[in-house]
């Protein structure tokens, strides 16, 4: 069983994707052996009002909730988001959030994101926060959207203990506290391997040894990305089978209550 | 500088991901030694030189973009003995490997220090690693001399030029028509963002080398990194018309439909396979193209020993 928290449906503001429907993105998981995804819309980064976004997602997963676990995008400082994120869990069902701070322009520590990570926490929801969406270097002439720094998130994981995060799409965890063994910080995040090493540097099994298997999950950030290099990390990554189980999809199975 | 007296040998080999599964794709893939296919064993054999037969033969997979490690890192032995043993894992037969110095401009003495390197990087590991000459063309005579020695005596099989000079500008032309009277090619690096990239002033695109492919039509240009060179649909594009423009595949970024994209527009002929360090985004990006497994045999090695064997002897 492969579960992969890092998937994504709908358009991209400044790329063309394909695989991006549920059907696509299902015959590509087929081909790949990956069972289940966390989705969210990939159209909600750029969309003034993320909801349109969720909504998309919410009647594409419509018949497939067996494999496709869909997210919501709320941004914490646009009208109406308390209402948002009631839709999105009682009504279409969403297990958690995904947050893009800077690409939605507000901080992990301003008063309205703490007030959104405390909702989503009290519904028992997981809140998942790319910290890229693409690389900065193929950025548009538009704009210029930075990384989230790592050490925000330390502000975040600090200060919302109760609250459950997933981080995706980051790199360089070990060079700072997230990564650290005994880094004094609560146990409530879960790293995605899609931009970690499992050679070289190896950072993937770094994180193991620091923080343990249980706090690394599989993820590919399909269709964004080919799903293959995430896949091979698995395959030649230096752990035993019973940690790369729990990586390849036990760990987002507790977490999400699969 | 003296090249200190290493005891390394090469690795023994690793369990690592079988070609089949390398060029299908397979999530289920079973590593382990049995895996082995006899392109293990040929690809520690020593080059023959000049008989471009031997050591480039069909069905190698060549790693056309790779760096071993600067020695004022304490840990660059290590490091390049990772590099192998990655190489091991993923089923990379030979890494064409330059070594860059940490600042730039390099100086003349910077260059042959690391060119020094390389080859011994070449004698530490036979057969797997193959040698690209690194210099800044500001330097001139010096560093045409260098390239001559590296690869008339060191048995380099090309030229790295990395950001000293747009490649555009003439005084990197001497050594375009080296590598030219040489038979090698040159691996440039490149990229294209919509911002200038302010610690890269000189930076060559995809554009340049198609200028630069216009005035030296029979050079062998890699236009370096499409996945770690900024926007690749631009260098795509900027390069369609460019035939004898090789584009290497390499690079930290995996967006879906790269490869495709790029077989599509220049050709899977102009298309060569590298990682630069980013071993799994280099090889998984391959496994997961859409694309026949003849294609991807072009890619991962045929097309790269297509170039090296317009050696001239």
């Amino acid at each position: 069983m492969i579960v992969d928290v890092n998937a994504y449906l709908g358009h991209f503001a400044f790329r063309r994707l394909r695989h991006n429907t549920a059907a696509a993105l299902l015959a590509l998981m087929d081909s790949k052996k990956i069972d289940k995804a966390v989705v969210s819309s990939a159209s909600a980064i750029t969309y003034r009002n993320a909801q349109a976004g969720n909504e998309e997602v919410a009647a594409e997963v419509r018949g497939h909730r067996d494999r496709l676990i869909p997210f919501a995008v709320i941004n914490p400082f646009y009208a109406g988001w308390q209402d948002d994120l009631r839709i999105c869990h009682e009504e279409f069902g969403m297990a958690g959030l995904r947050l893009y701070p800077k690409w939605h322009n507000y901080s992990l520590s301003s008063p309205c994101c703490r007030e959104l990570v405390n909702a989503a926490t009290e519904r028992g929801l997981v809140i998942s926060i790319p910290i890229r969406v693409e690389d900065n270097r193929e950025r548009s002439w538009l704009l210029d959207i930075p990384d989230v720094p790592l050490e925000e998130i330390v502000e975040l994981v600090k200060a919302c203990p109760k609250a459950r995060f997933i981080l995706l799409n980051g790199i360089g965890y070990v060079a700072c506290l997230l990564g650290r063994k005994d880094n004094g910080l609560p146990s409530n995040y879960a790293i995605e391997l899609s931009r970690l090493s499992a050679v070289l540097a190896n950072e993937i099994g770094q994180l193991i040894t620091n923080l343990g298997a249980e706090r690394v999950m599989f993820g590919t950030g399909m269709p964004f990305n080919y799903p293959d290099p995430a896949l091979l990390k698995l395959e030649v990554l230096d752990a035993s089978e019973p940690d790369k189980e729990k990586i390849r999809w036990q760990n987002a199975a507790t977490w999400l209550r699969l | 500088m003296t090249i200190p007296q290493t005891t390394s040998s090469p690795p023994a080999p690793q369990p690592r991901v079988s070609r089949r599964t390398f060029l299908k794709g397979s999530a289920a893939v079973a590593i382990g030694a049995a895996a082995l296919p006899s392109a293990r064993g040929a690809a520690v054999e020593q080059p023959a030189s000049g008989t471009p037969s031997g050591p480039f033969r069909k069905g190698r997979v060549i790693d056309c973009h790779a760096h071993l490690s600067h020695r004022s890192r304490a840990t660059w032995e290590a490091d390049d003995r990772r590099l192998i043993e990655a190489a091991d894992k993923l089923g990379i037969d030979q890494l064409c490997c330059s070594t860059l110095t940490p600042r730039w401009p390099a100086t003349a003495d910077g260059f042959r220090e690391c060119n020094q390197w390389t080859a011994d990087g070449m004698r530490r590991f036979p057969g797997r690693v193959l040698g690209y000459c690194y210099v800044n063309p500001g330097y001139g005579r010096e560093a045409l001399e260098e390239i001559r020695r590296c690869v008339e005596e060191r048995r380099f099989v090309g030229i790295k030029l990395y950001n000293e000079y747009t490649c555009t500008e003439p005084v990197v032309f001497p050594i375009v028509e080296l590598a030219i009277e040489l038979g090698v090619p040159i691996l440039h690096h490149a990229a294209h963002s919509h911002y200038f990239v302010e610690d890269q002033p000189r930076m060559s695109d995809g554009g340049h080398l198609a200028e630069l492919a216009r005035r030296y039509p029979e050079a062998m240009l890699i236009c370096a990194h499409i996945s770690g060179g900024g926007d690749w649909e631009w260098t795509i594009k900027a390069l369609r018309n460019a035939p004898s423009v090789l584009l290497d595949t390499s690079g930290s970024v995996t967006d879906e439909g790269t490869v495709e994209m790029a077989a599509a527009v220049v050709g899977v002929d102009r298309l060569v396979f590298g990682c630069d360090s980013s071993m799994t985004a280099g090889v998984g990006k391959i496994r997961g193209a859409n694309l026949s497994t003849q294609d991807k045999e072009k890619i991962l090695g045929e097309n790269m020993m297509r170039l090296l064997r317009r050696r001239k002897p």
